[in-house]
C-alpha cells in the first residue's frame, strides 16, 4: 500500500494503490492524514490501483471524511474495481461520501 | 475439492496480522487453482480477514493468546469457510453491534461493519459454541445469487 499524490491549485489528487486492510490501515492513514494537510479546497483519492480494502480500511476512510467535512475540504472518490463498490455500498458510506467513475468526473464535481 | 487449513500459532496478539497477510495470500492462491472470479476471492478474503480480525481482537486477552483455524473448502457450487476459536464465548451474529447505515457524516460511529460484510455478502451464516469452542460456517455460491 501507498499513496501518491499531486497537487494542483488547492486540489489534492491522491492515488493509494494495493491493498488497504488490518496490517497497514494505520499507515494509510498517517499518509492519508498528510495529504489532507496539503488539500485547501479538496481532495480527490483515485482507487484506480487499490485491489482490496477491508472494514480496517473504511474507518481510516470516514475518519478522513469527518475531519474533512470540518474544516470545509471537499472529498470525492473514484474509479472504484466493483467489489470494492460492493464494499462502499453495503456499509453505506456511497450516501454520505461522493463516488465518482472516473478521475475528471471527481475533479469536476469538486470543482477543480 | 480443494481447501486450506491454516492456524496461528498464539504466541503473541499482532501475529495475527502477520498470519492473516499469508492468509489471505493462500486464499488467493486456492482461488486461482480453482476457476474463482475476482469478485468471489476478494469477498471470501474480506470475510475470512473481518471475522479472524474480530478473533484477534475480542476472543483473547492480551495475556492469554491463543489460536484460531480457518478452513475454506471449495466445493463445486460453494465455498465453506470454517472458523474455530478457543476464546471467549461470542457470537458476532448476534452479539456484535449492529452498523449505523444511515447517519449523517458528523455522527456516523465507525465500526461494526465487519459482522455487516459477512452477513451481507455470504448466503449463510451459522455460529455454534462446541466443547469450549467458538465455531463460525459460513457458506456462500460461487456464482452470485440471484
Amino acid at each position: 500500500m501507498g499513496i501518491n499524490a499531486e497537487r494542483a491549485d488547492g486540489t489534492v489528487i491522491a492515488k493509494a494503490d494495493g491493498r488497504i486492510d488490518s496490517s497497514n490501515s494505520r499507515e494509510f492513514h498517517t499518509e492519508l492524514e498528510a495529504v489532507v494537510a496539503d488539500s485547501d479546497a479538496a481532495l480527490v483519492l483515485d482507487f484506480e490501483d487499490v485491489a482490496y480494502i477491508s472494514s480496517a480500511g473504511m474507518r481510516v476512510i470516514l475518519l478522513t471524511a469527518k475531519s474533512l467535512q470540518k474544516s470545509g475540504i471537499k472529498l470525492a472518490l473514484c474509479s472504484m474495481n466493483d467489489s470494492i463498490r460492493e464494499v462502499f455500498k453495503i456499509s453505506g458510506f456511497d450516501k454520505i461520501i461522493e463516488i465518482h467513475e472516473s478521475q475528471a468526473e471527481a475533479l469536476s464535481a469538486v470543482g477543480a | 475439492m480443494l481447501f486450506l487449513r491454516a492456524e496461528t500459532d498464539g504466541e503473541e496478539r499482532r501475529t495475527g496480522y502477520e498470519v492473516l497477510a499469508d492468509l489471505v495470500a493462500a486464499i488467493e492462491a486456492l482461488g486461482e487453482d480453482d476457476g474463482w472470479s475476482g469478485d468471489l476471492t476478494f469477498r471470501i478474503s474480506l470475510v475470512v480477514d473481518e471475522l479472524v480480525q474480530n478473533v484477534v481482537d475480542y476472543a483473547y486477552n492480551d495475556d492469554a493468546p491463543g489460536d484460531v483455524e480457518v478452513v475454506v473448502t471449495s466445493l463445486d457450487e460453494t465455498v465453506v469457510i470454517e472458523i474455530t476459536d478457543e476464546g471467549k464465548p461470542f457470537d458476532p451474529l448476534t452479539e456484535a453491534p449492529a452498523p449505523d447505515l444511515t447517519s449523517p457524516i458528523e455522527s456516523r460511529p465507525i465500526g461494526g461493519l465487519g459482522v455487516h460484510f459477512t452477513k451481507t455478502l455470504m448466503d449463510d451464516v451459522e455460529y455454534r459454541r462446541e466443547s469450549g469452542r467458538n465455531r463460525l460456517r459460513i457458506v456462500t455460491r460461487k456464482s452470485p445469487s440471484g
